[in-house]
């Protein structure tokens, strides 16, 4: 029953055809359209380099996840140690890793938000955090803004602005969608059923879509008025990224349920997790291993978190991500005005920048030249006419100078 | 308390441990393992054993994290191919490709039987799940879904729904229509519901949750034939049954009978890194519906660089060793033993079943669950009833396990059903009275019963205390 395996595929040819072979043709020429056909080998700091041996800026960092830059030193020494004192653990079992993770977490996320709960995708994290809040209220309803993006499993595909979800049939019912920013329609839909409002406080893959403090406000009222409970999933715009720890201190309104993504451990392991208020966790002691996750709270992934943990800490790179950020986002805004035919706007918070191009295949153009400039960037996901500038929180200004070089170059060349 | 992870704790720093665990995590699930002995503190982690941080006893890990330990526990092989990896690996960029993601999938394929040839990266057993059932429903352009009563597939959306308990669902609800739960091993009910709404069939091939039920030939066999017959795709869950846990590298071999998708995790990270995979056949209807949608489930914890190369390094192991043969030569020594304890003690052991080194033990009484728990934990065995059963315990070593380490296990297992007798004289009478017997089963009465009792022993225990010293 046995199939002989390929040996030793080395050329970069091979492994793309390996790669059409078990995964699919389109996935590859996905990549082609937009310059990322190329194989990750190595990667340090603020770059990353091709089997080709070019190096580019790294400006995707998976979706906002090496906010320490790749490989960040202290994070891999304290993780090869780690290896060999603990390992996954037995995921029902209290252990010390899961519990002196949690307790630096809810030392590090601001105001009341001191459970956790430990996820091993974005997604599963927002499974949970849905689960809470239906559980916690007893209600069914989950309120939701348009243009969101949570991921690829299944409360979070259900509330998410996703091209072609209907092939998946009937989702999680009972999910309204409302226009963002339209707080009377968000009156009318949070209610005495209302379980949860679910929103990124920042779509970054909608063009880093903000709305004014006085909606946020808006929308937390509703939700004391009425019981429902307020999650913000800050995967992408958590741990410093918009130039503070978190974007809700930005817009001084604390959800009851927060979610964090990757960049706990800054890109080193996948661990994310919600973090919660002390009342919402009488649910989990009342219902104990009501939700599982095997790998969540894995305790090899605990330790390395803690000790990126500790690097944010003692970097705090905010600060420098509210000053790159800041420069950048003038250079790139100050381009755009100088290329008004090809950038519609830019948007976005300390480094986490979109820039608005007038169509979808503009998007994907500018990838590929950028690319070819020495720029790894992407399309948001939500509006594929973006292309969105994450870079590690740690770069500094001489490579902000390039960012926007490379940028400037790229308009001309599209 | 400082951040660094000792090698023993003492009580204090126990005590301060769960009342950290119980406020920022759950109390409950603090309560909850300590009333079966199972709150242990693991530490140096070897083949298939962990030490107890306070103690300092090793004991027999039986639960593996649900089977997730198939290269043995602290496998140096796997921690220094981690380790070294470190010096140019991440987790990579999600989307870009990387020999090391390519070069694993290709390994996987090469392993599954038959045309399973085509993957889709995934970060655990629920994600995996949710893109095996969205790649059915894609593919077929149905909604419908048949799963299994007891079956346990994960607590995300789409696996959960999927799931045969009530328990993890009722307070969670709605959740997504159409998934149709039927008994497992019953044909006709299957036969009933097939038709062209149904896009999948769902199923373990051993319930490990539901408490080790293993899918019989005919079954299987008779599945195939219905899904063939009606086109729907059969979803193979080998999360806990793959990678040699049932005597043969997947469950699935031992019958001959090929899903159309198959989707694993769990072991596959080898213990030290998350992984996890959907397979899938490459057969038209499915390869055009991914060609056509490339990006249909992306999973961005799942296929990372770090995690592809651990991954691999585990399928070399397993190949090399041939894990799964001692799995089957181990497990069938484990099992005749078990059926010895069981022919011994009828009147607590109903019935020994399952396959290699997944095998489950039905009591007589819901409530001996827990209490059989506490009495092998006192005799250095760390074991889980199912979730999904009470009465089933699980027994589910590392499968790299010795025949010397099952036979000393088995005498362990022996010497804790002697103090299990014990409580059997004074609970089995009580246990004929309906009434008394509803409580006994009650999951609370036995927290509060079993917790009140702990308190008392640690009492005694500080007032004469034991000198603690680490065994090898």
């Amino acid at each position: 029953m046995k199939k002989s395996a390929t040996q030793n595929a080395v050329s970069k040819e091979d492994i793309f055809r390996d790669a059409e072979k078990v995964f699919s043709v389109s996935l590859v020429n996905l990549l082609r359209g937009k310059g990322h056909d190329f194989l990750e080998q190595g990667y340090a700091g603020t770059t990353l380099n091709d089997s080709d041996g070019n190096r580019y800026l790294d400006c995707c960092t998976s979706n906002g996840t090496f906010n320490l830059g790749r490989r960040n030193a202290a994070i891999v020494a304290r993780f090869k140690e780690a290896i060999y004192e603990t390992d996954q653990g037995n995921f029902i079992m209290p252990s010390q890793e899961k519990t002196l993770l949690a307790r630096k977490i809810s030392g590090f996320v601001p105001g009341n938000l001191d459970c956790v709960l430990y996820g091993v995708t974005r997604g599963e994290s927002i499974e949970a955090a849905c689960k809470l809040a239906r559980g916690f209220t007893g209600r069914p309803d989950l309120v939701t803004v348009d243009g969101g993006c949570y991921g690829e499993s299944g409360f979070a595909l259900s509330l998410s602005e996703r091209k072609g979800k209907e092939q998946f049939g009937m989702l999680i019912p009972s999910v309204k969608v409302i226009p963002w920013g339209d707080a009377e329609t968000a009156a009318q839909a949070i209610g005495q059923k209302t379980a949860a409002v679910v929103m990124e406080p920042i779509q970054a893959e909608h063009h880093c879509r903000t709305a004014d403090k006085s909606y946020y406000a808006q929308i937390r009222a509703l939700c004391d008025k009425t019981g429902a409970k307020l999650i913000f999933d800050e995967t992408q715009s958590g741990f410093g990224r918009t130039g503070t720890k978190f974007f809700f201190e930005q817009i001084g309104v604390t959800p009851d349920i927060l979610i964090i993504g990757e960049a706990v451990t800054s890109g080193m392991f996948p661990v994310t997790a919600m973090v919660f208020t002390p009342e919402l966790k009488s649910f989990f002691d009342i219902h104990p291993l009501i939700h599982l996750c095997t790998f969540g709270g894995h305790d090899l992934g605990c330790l390395v978190a803690m000790e990126a943990l500790d690097e944010y800490n003692r970097l705090n790179p905010w600060d420098n991500a509210k000053q790159i950020g800041d420069i950048l986002i003038k250079g790139i805004s100050s381009q755009a005005a100088k290329n008004s035919d090809k950038v519609i706007s830019v948007a976005g918070r300390g480094l986490l920048i979109s820039i608005k191009l007038a169509d979808n295949n503009m998007a994907l153009k500018f990838c590929a030249a950028a690319r070819n400039a020495g720029l790894l960037v992407d399309t948001g996901s939500v509006d594929t006419s973006t292309v969105l500038i994450r870079p590690s929180l740690l770069i500094c200004r001489y490579e902000a100078d390039k960012i926007l070089d490379i940028v400037a170059k790229t308009l001309l060349a599209i | 308390m400082s951040d660094t992870i000792n090698v023993t704790m003492d009580n204090k720093e126990r005590d301060d441990i769960q009342k950290l665990f119980g406020k920022h995590i759950s109390w409950g699930q603090v309560r909850y393992l300590r009333c079966a002995n199972m709150d242990v503190y693991e530490r140096t982690r070897k083949g298939s054993t962990f030490t107890d941080a306070v103690s300092g006893e090793r004991f027999f890990d039986c639960f593996s994290s649900a089977g997730c330990f198939n290269v043995g526990r602290g496998n140096t092989e796997i921690m220094d191919t981690l380790r070294d990896a470190l010096n140019d690996h991440d987790m990579g960029s999600h989307g870009i490709l990387s020999q090391a993601k390519v070069s694993f999938a290709i390994k996987l394929a090469s392993l599954c039987p038959g045309d399973l040839n085509k993957v889709v990266l995934c970060a655990s057993g629920a994600d995996a799940c949710a893109g095996a059932i969205k790649l059915a429903k894609g593919a077929t352009g149905r909604n419908d879904v048949i799963t299994m009563k007891k079956a346990y597939h994960g607590h995300e959306g789409f696996s959960l729904s999927a799931n045969g308990k009530d328990y993890y669902k009722e307070l969670f609800l709605p959740l997504m229509p159409g998934f149709h739960i039927v008994d497992f091993n019953d044909l006709e009910e299957v036969k009933r519901l097939a038709g062209k709404n149904i896009a999948a069939i769902v199923l373990e091939p051993v319930q490990g949750e539901g408490g080790i039920h293993v899918a019989t030939m005919e079954y299987m066999k008779g599945l195939r034939k219905i899904c063939d017959e009606n086109g729907i795709m059969l979803i193979f869950d080998e999360v806990q049954t793959g990678f040699g846990r049932t005597g043969t590298l997947w469950a699935m071999e031992q019958y001959g009978v090929m899903p159309d998708i198959m989707f694993t995790a769990k072991a596959i990270g080898g213990g030290v890194y998350p992984n996890g995979a959907v397979v899938y056949r490459e057969i038209k209807s499915l390869t055009e519906y991914v060609e056509a949608n490339p990006l249909f489930h992306t999973s961005h914890g799942g296929g990372t660089d770090l995690g592809c190369i651990v991954s691999s390094a585990v399928l070399d192991y397993l190949v090399e060793n041939k894990v799964w043969e001692n799995a089957a030569k181990v497990g069938k020594r484990f099992k005749d033993g078990l059926n010895e304890i069981r022919r011994d003690n009828s009147d607590l052991v109903k019935e020994v079943r399952g396959m290699g080194l997944m095998i489950g033990i039905e009591y007589q009484y819901e409530f001996v669950g827990a209490l059989m728990a506490d009495c092998l934990a006192r005799k250095g065995v760390w074991a889980v009833f199912s979730a999904n059963a009470p009465q089933v315990m699980r027994f589910q070593i590392p499968i790299t396990a010795s025949m010397a380490e099952v036979e000393e296990l088995l005498r362990r297992i022996k010497a804790a059903v002697r103090i299990m007798r014990v409580y059997l004289i004074f609970l089995k009478p009580l246990a004929v009275i309906p009434f008394i017997r509803r409580i006994l089963d009650n999951v609370h009465v036995q927290i509060i019963a079993f917790n009140l009792i702990r308190d008392v022993e640690e009492f005694v225990g500080r007032l004469f205390p034991k000198k603690q010293e680490v065994k090898s």
